[in-house]
Order: structure tokens, then sequence, then C-alpha cells
């Protein structure tokens, strides 16, 4: 008889190697991460969220047939006639690229956000940039009790400690009494009480007569029972960074080039959150005037209207006056914006205004993710500003940045989505000038 | 024993002895009931027990997502072994699991009969766990990430070995022996003598050959690297790739025969069933089931075909054909449909057809002899292409035209899907390069693909790895040189 029915005991094998899988997994996705933060799904998730990376499984390459879906043959099954459509299949990643096994996708990668950004921190290493580029500063706070001394003025008396010691002590005399004289700790406790605290009277006073009458309970304080509180200035570190997040959210600010700027501020969002615990980050969104928002409604709505970029700078010189006093805040605003501005030259001034405040650092970025906008603030700022310009990664990505101390200015051209991630490398780089 | 076992064990008897009746013949088959973890272990890793690799975990992974899904598992899976091992989902209904039991003797007795089958290892099973276990050592000696490096390289050109191993291995100095000895001249000359030309062929010395290696074009790349590499491979490295070599050498012949094999157990379940229903020995509300289990095997879909639906059907028609006689050249010349219609010789040899056939054809000739314009008509058989259209990729029916379709399956099933790679040239430049070419039959290679691979053939061979293929039109030779991958003519 050949049938069995046994009892499995489920081998580890198929687990561990799947483990494997996703550890490979998880360093393909570190030498990837460019392309993976600016994934749509990343930016518009909520809080606590974790990320579904649309990794589909690490390819096994051996040498295969172009696939039906980049242009080959296939083969089916049905009724229908020539030119019947059989079945569709949204695109992910490169046209072009087929999958390990075609059709649907069963392996998606699930990945925490804060595991993302560690990534990145070491990718970019960014744990650096905590000690250079946002210096913490103390800000006292007023006065706070630190130690306890033996010596002290009176008003730093601090009783209940004081109290304490006492009782310490009088119960090291009662013991001390009771291996002396024999007598029981009551009326050891009443010798010492009526000899007022006095070890060696209390000891008389057994020897030589008998107590009988009753005494109340006392306990003797003397001057080494005193214990003091000391006073120290209370100090409190604080990073005391501001992010003025500045964005265009007119009309000519397209679907892209919103996501772009989105992705961006996002990142700079996550990161600073995950260094600090106390950088401020105001939203500024701008058409033709500027106002506060907050976050949700930054990354969120859009208006139409044209375009004023000082007026964005003039908010930023306004908060700088008021709420962020350059003398107690690290300031750095970051700006977005596709180029288009209706008077480039009045925002240049403010620009001036704004660096000679005493900011960190500014940042502008500017998306051009179509060939539609043909004014270029950036182009007016590199004649205007005293900036150079260099090519980057041998990338069609641009990036502008000021020389020395009074022209704190970082600027970059974005013309991809890849192009976020340098964009966010060079804006949080160390070792500038300024 | 439970009940359930006994009566199944008591079907397993008379299974056997219809089968037999039947003309099937098959090694002793041993079937373990297995729960699904099991199953999609045994789907992943190719055996029940077998070395580790990334790949297995990752298929591993992805059936149990899928199965999670609620998308179908195996009812069965054979392993060809003497004697026939089969695992049979411990969920399957009686009545199903009674179907998949004639099926597996149909499968076993394919398997033991198919002529294609005959080299192959029978003992494959223990080797494997063997193998599992020296692999293990091997990643404690020289790491983990070594052994995977190698295995990934081994993997990528599991399937790029030579398909007709059943032909007797000659080593190199064998190879230039028989390619050098001119052939025999005939020694009687008949009538017809002047016929065939006297012209002398010039054949290239002993010589000639001797400077080449390979003596002529090889199709077992695997091998090839294994024996020649320059690297060189250390004995630990030839034994993990030998050892892939072996698993591939050994599904070979399933590769080959899908359609033939798959159709032949159904044709034979089937027939089975019928008999335990005739019987009664299966109850009439066993027959829902059955039917329902047996109309999903043969279910069709849209951008596969199901081989089980082709093989059964191309069985049933070739039986039908010998049975009546309707085969060669009478029959073929006949061009009055009614005629044809009521074509029957009464020559009754259908079975025998059949059986023959299953001991000596491979997927590529039965399609290529059987598959005819009504077949490929009742099995709605197309073709469809794949158009990016707007952010989606639309699949369309390209062709009904049954020569189209045909010739296409044909030609899918001469290589089963895999690019035909022979190594041209081991010293090539004189500088022990390795030079590969593309057999190529109308289809291109993928380029990422192409790309990865011909890197992991540079980590073995370490040297600069030529591949020449088709693009376009026109020859190309890709090269890889350890860092940067050209081509020749640049585009």
């Amino acid at each position: 008889m050949a049938i069995k029915r046994q009892d499995w005991g489920l081998s580890q094998r198929g687990l561990k190697d799947a483990a494997r899988h996703r550890e490979k997994i998880r360093e393909f996705i570190q030498k990837n991460i460019a392309d993976i933060i600016s994934d749509a799904s990343i930016i518009t998730r909520k809080k606590g969220q974790i990320v579904k990376v649309p990794i589909r499984g690490l390819k096994s390459y051996r040498f295969v047939f172009r696939r039906e879906s980049s242009g080959g043959t296939g083969m089916g099954q049905g009724n229908g006639e020539k030119g019947d459509v059989i079945g569709r299949q949204p695109i992910h990643g490169q046209p072009g690229q087929p999958g390990d096994q075609p059709g649907v996708d069963f392996l998606e990668t699930e990945i925490d956000i804060e595991e993302l950004i560690d990534m990145m921190l070491e990718d970019l290493g960014l744990p650096n940039l905590k000690k250079k580029a946002f210096t913490e500063t103390a800000i006292p706070k007023g006065w706070k009790y630190d130690s306890i001394e033996k010596t002290g003025i009176i008003a730093h008396l601090d009783k209940k400690r004081t109290l304490k010691e006492a009782v310490k002590r009088t119960a090291a005399f009662v013991g001390e009494l009771m291996k002396k004289t024999g007598h029981s700790e009551e009326v050891c406790r009443r010798a010492l009480a009526i000899a007022r605290g006095d070890l060696v009277r209390a000891e008389k006073i057994l020897k030589e007569r008998k107590l009988e009458e009753e005494v109340d309970d006392f306990i003797p304080l003397f001057s080494e029972d005193l214990r003091y509180r000391t006073l120290e200035r209370d100090v409190e570190y604080q990073s005391n960074a501001v992010v003025l997040a500045m964005m265009d959210v007119s009309g000519s600010m397209g679907t892209m080039k919103k996501y772009l700027a989105r992705s961006f501020f996002f990142w700079l969002v996550e990161f600073l959150r995950q260094i600090y615990n106390h950088v401020q980050i105001r939203f500024i969104a701008h058409t033709t005037e500027a106002k506060l928002v907050d976050e949700h409604e930054f990354f969120h709505k859009g208006e139409s209207g044209g375009t004023f970029c000082h007026s964005a700078y003039d908010l930023a010189i306004h908060l700088a006056e008021t709420e962020y006093s350059p003398s107690r805040w690290n300031i750095y605003p970051f700006h977005f914006s596709d180029g288009e501005d209706f008077d480039p030259l009045k925002t240049v001034a403010s620009v001036k205004r704004l660096m000679q405040m005493g900011i960190n650092m500014l940042g502008y970025g500017e998306i051009r993710a179509d060939l539609y906008t043909t004014s270029h603030l950036m182009e007016t700022f590199a004649e205007e500003l005293h900036i150079k310009k260099r090519h980057l990664y041998e990338t069609d990505f641009e990036i502008f940045f000021g020389t020395d101390e009074s022209t704190p200015f970082v600027g970059a051209v974005l013309k991809d989505k890849s192009h976020v991630y340098l964009a966010l490398k060079e804006f949080l780089k160390k070792d500038r000038p300024f | 024993m439970d009940p359930e076992l006994k009566r199944l064990s008591e079907f397993d008897e008379r299974i056997q002895e219809i089968a037999r009746e039947l003309g099937l013949d098959f090694f002793p088959q041993e079937f373990d009931a297995i729960p699904a973890q099991k199953m999609l272990q045994v789907l992943a890793y190719r055996f029940p027990v077998n070395f580790s690799h990334w790949s297995f975990g990752r298929d591993y992974e992805r059936e149990k997502t899928k199965y999670e899904h609620g998308f179908g598992i195996p009812y069965e899976l054979v392993l060809n072994s003497n004697p026939s091992r089969a695992y049979l989902m411990n969920t399957n209904p009686f009545t199903v699991q009674v179907m998949v039991m004639a099926h597996v003797y149909a499968h076993n007795d394919f398997m033991k009969n198919n002529f294609h089958f005959k080299p192959t290892r029978r003992d494959i099973l223990p080797s494997a766990s063997e193998a599992a276990i020296r692999f293990q050592r091997y990643e404690k000696r020289f790491g983990l990430e070594e052994v995977e490096r190698l295995m990934d390289t081994g993997l990528s050109i599991e399937f790029n070995i030579d398909p007709d191993f059943f032909i007797k291995e000659e080593n190199e100095e064998q190879k230039r022996e028989r390619l050098s000895t001119p052939p025999r001249k005939a020694e009687v000359l008949g009538p017809y003598d002047d016929l065939i030309s006297r012209k002398k062929v010039e054949r290239p010395s002993a010589e000639d050959y001797n400077r080449k290696t390979p003596p002529e074009p090889e199709r077992d790349v695997l091998l090839y690297i294994i024996n020649h590499s320059p690297k060189p491979l250390k004995e630990w490295e030839k034994d993990i790739l030998s050892v892939i070599r072996d698993q591939s050498r050994y599904f070979m012949p399933q590769r080959r025969t899908k359609i033939m094999n798959e159709g032949w157990a159904t044709f034979w379940h089937m027939k089975i069933m019928d008999r335990l229903f005739k019987e009664r020995l299966l109850k009439e509300e066993e027959h829902g089931y059955y039917n329902l289990y047996n109309a999903r095997v043969l279910a069709t879909s849209p951008r596969t075909i199901n081989p089980y639906l082709v093989g059964l059907k191309i069985f049933e028609d070739i039986e039908d054909r010998w049975n009546k006689g309707r085969f060669g050249r009478e029959w073929e010349e006949c061009e009055d449909p009614k005629e044809k219609e009521a074509w029957d010789l009464e020559l009754g040899q259908g079975r025998e057809k059949i059986f023959e056939v299953r001991r000596s054809y491979t997927d590529r000739f039965f399609i290529e002899h059987f598959l005819r314009e009504k077949l490929v008509d009742e099995l709605e058989l197309y073709l469809y292409e794949g158009r990016q259209e707007a952010g989606e990729i639309k699949y369309v029916i390209s062709e009904r035209d049954w020569r189209r379709i045909k010739n296409l399956l044909v030609s899918h099933l001469s290589t089963f899907d895999i690019p035909l790679i022979m190594v041209e040239d081991g010293d090539y430049k004189g500088k022990r390069e390795i030079y590969l070419k593309h057999a190529y039959e109308g289809i291109e290679l993928d380029q990422e693909y192409r790309e990865k691979t011909m890197k992991h053939i540079f980590y073995l061979w370490d040297r600069p790895v030529h591949l020449e293929s088709i693009v376009d039109g026109k020859t190309v030779i890709f090269t890889f040189d350890g860092s940067s991958h050209s081509q020749n003519p640049q585009r």
C-alpha cells in the first residue's frame, strides 16, 4: 500500500531563503533609493503608514526572448477576432522591461518610512549634518535645583531630607543604647528623649534610674543633620532652526512640477523631523500673493493665478523681522517655482534683502518639467547674484551656488524625478562656505 | 487506518488494474498526501529537499502569496523517479483525489516509456538532498556571498545545455576524431551509383580541429564552461555548477513534453474515471465533483495555452484518425468534403498509434505532425501582441491563421522558449575569450536580460564574453569586457 499521509514538520528552508531574498531586495532599494523616494505612493502616504515599495522580486537573469509586452508575440485560447483586446495591464517601471514572470505581481516589499529615511541618511552622510549645519544653541531658562549639600544658606534648607537624616541618626543612637545597657528599644527611646538627644546623658539616665514616666515622641535635631539644596542656572538646548518652505502654487505650476516640488519638500520635512525634535517649519504658498498655510494645505492645494515670487520672499523677511530673529534663529528659506515670475528683478531685490538679514542658507529649486515655460527666474538670479554654475554627476542636473558668506545661495534646476534626490543632496550638503 | 485513506487505497488498487488493462506500463507508485505549505515548497524548490538559494525563497513566497490570495494550487506533482513519487494536496476532495491518482499513473507510464526520459537520473531525489548538505558546508567555508554569487551565475545559464543529451557524450578528443574521419565509401556500386555525387568534399584536417575549441559549436554552454573556464574554477565551484546542470538535465524531458505528458495523463484519467463510474465504485453525487474539477483542468485562458486541453485533443484526434484510417496519401489527396466526412476504413489502429507517439515524440514533433486546422479551430488558438498605449499594455489578438499559429508554436517548442546559444570559440582571438552565438530563429533576445547574463558568464569565464546575435535583421556582436558592454557594429 503506497498512500501515505505523513506528518510534515515544516522545514524552515523556504522561510529562510525568502528572508534572504527580502534582504537582497533591501540592498537593492538602498542602491536605487533615488527612484524610490520620488514614487507617488510614498509622497501621498498618511502618517504612520508603511510604504509599499513596488519591487517585484529580484529577477533571475538568463537569456530570454523579448516578451509580448515589449513587442513580442504570445499565444492564447478563446473566442475573439483579430484585433480584439484580450487583456490590459498597467505599465510599471520603465517600458520595455519584462518582469521576471509576466502577469500579476504578488511580491511587494513593505518598508517602514523611518527605515527608508535611515537608508537615505546613511547614503547622504547626513548624521554629520547635525553637528555642522544646524547647530544647537543653549538657551537660559532660569534656575533649577541641582544637588544636596551639607552646607548652605537657611533659605535653601531641605526640610524633608534634614528630617530623614535626623530619623536615621536617632535610630542609630537607640541601637547603640540598647547594645550598651541591655534595655528594651522602648526604654532607650524614652531615655534619649529625656536627655534631649544627648547620647552620653541618656546612657547615664538609664544606669541611674528606672524610667516610668510617659514621654512624648521626640526626634532630636543636630546641626549635622541639616541638608541644603543648591541652585544652578537652567539651560535648554534647542536646535532653533526654522525652515521657511515656500512654493509657487499658481496655475503655471503643472501637475508634474508640483509633484516634484512636493517630493522635495516632503523629504526635506521628513529629514529634518527625523534629525531634530525642535525644528520649526513654516509653509508659505504663493501666487501673486503669499500666505502662511499648514502642511496639508501646502502639499495638497493648488490655486490659479499669476506669479510674483517676491511676495514669498517678502513674507519670509517679515517673519524674520517679527517671529524669527536671526540672532536667535538659524533660518533656512527654501523656495520652489517653475521659473515663471512676473517681476524677477523685484524678486532679486527681496532675495538680496533676505540674505543680508543673516539667514543661514537660501535654497531655490526651479522645476523645468516641460518646455512651455519661457522665463527662468534662475537665469535672472545667475546674472544678478554673483553665483557659480556647474553640471552634476554627468547628468543634466544644474546646480548654482554662492561662493562666500554674503551670498548663502544654493539653486538647482530640476528636470525630472531623479533630480529630487540630487537637489536634496546639494541643499543639505555640509562644508559650504556659508 | 482512517476510513477515507482506506477507501482511497482500495481505489488505488482498482485504478492500477484498470490502467494495466488499458495498456499503461508504470513504475511502482508512491503517493504522499501533503499540506499546502509543503506543496508550495516542493513547487519552489523543484524537489522535496533541495539546496538553498534566494530565488527559490522568492518563488516560495510568491507561490504562497498567490495561494493565500485564493489562486489555485496544483492538485498533484509527480517526480520522475523509480519508484515514482507523487504529492497530492491533502485538501483535494475525495473524488478529485481519485481523479488525480489516475492522472498520476498515466504520467508515470509516460515517464517510464517516453524515449526522451530514458537517460534521466532516477535517483535525483537523494542526490538533491545530498547536494543541499554539501552546499551548506561550502557556505560555512567560503561564505554565503561567494556561494550565492556562483549559484546566481550557474542558474543564469542552467537552460543553456544540450537538450539531446541521450546522444552519447563525447569529450573533445572523440569529437575531433569523429569530425576529421572521412565517411566510408560505399563498397558496392549499384545501378544508380552515378546519381551519387562523386565530388570530393574538402574536409578540414585533424590538425585544423586540433586547434579549435570547441571542435564544433557546443550547445552545452554550462558544461563547456565547467570543463574549460580559464578562471580556473575551483572544485567546489565545479560541484555546484554540475549539480545545477544535472538538475536542469533532469527536468529537460519534462520541459520538452509538457503538452504531450499532460494531454496523455488527462486522456487516461478521463478513461479510468469513466470506468470507475460505470462500475459504480464512485457514487452518483461524486460525479458532480468530478465534472467540476475536470472542467477546471480543461479551462482555457486568454493569454496562455492550456497544455492539458491541447494535448488531450490532439491525442483524441490521433486515436480517431488512426481508427478510421484518416491518414496517408489517399486521405491527404481526397478533396471531396462529403467523402472525407464519412471516411472510415475501420482500421482500429488508434490505440496502437497513440502508444507509439507517447514512446517516441516530443512536443515539437507532436505539434508539427498532428496539430491540424480543425484542431486549431476547435481549440480556439490565436496569437496576440502587447501594445503600449496611454500608460498601459493592451493585449490584442494579432493572428488567427492556423498555419502561422502552428509555425510559431513549433518554433517556440523547438527551443521550448529558451534561446539557443552555442559556444563557437573558447579561444577567441587566441586570447581565451569566449565567443557565443545565438542561433537566431526570428525572435530577438531581451537586452536587459542578455546584458546581465553576459555579466554572469564573465564571472565564470573571467575573460571578455562575446555574443553574436541579430538585431533589426542585422548581425551584431555584443561584448562584455568585465566593466562595460559594447556592440559591433555600433548603433
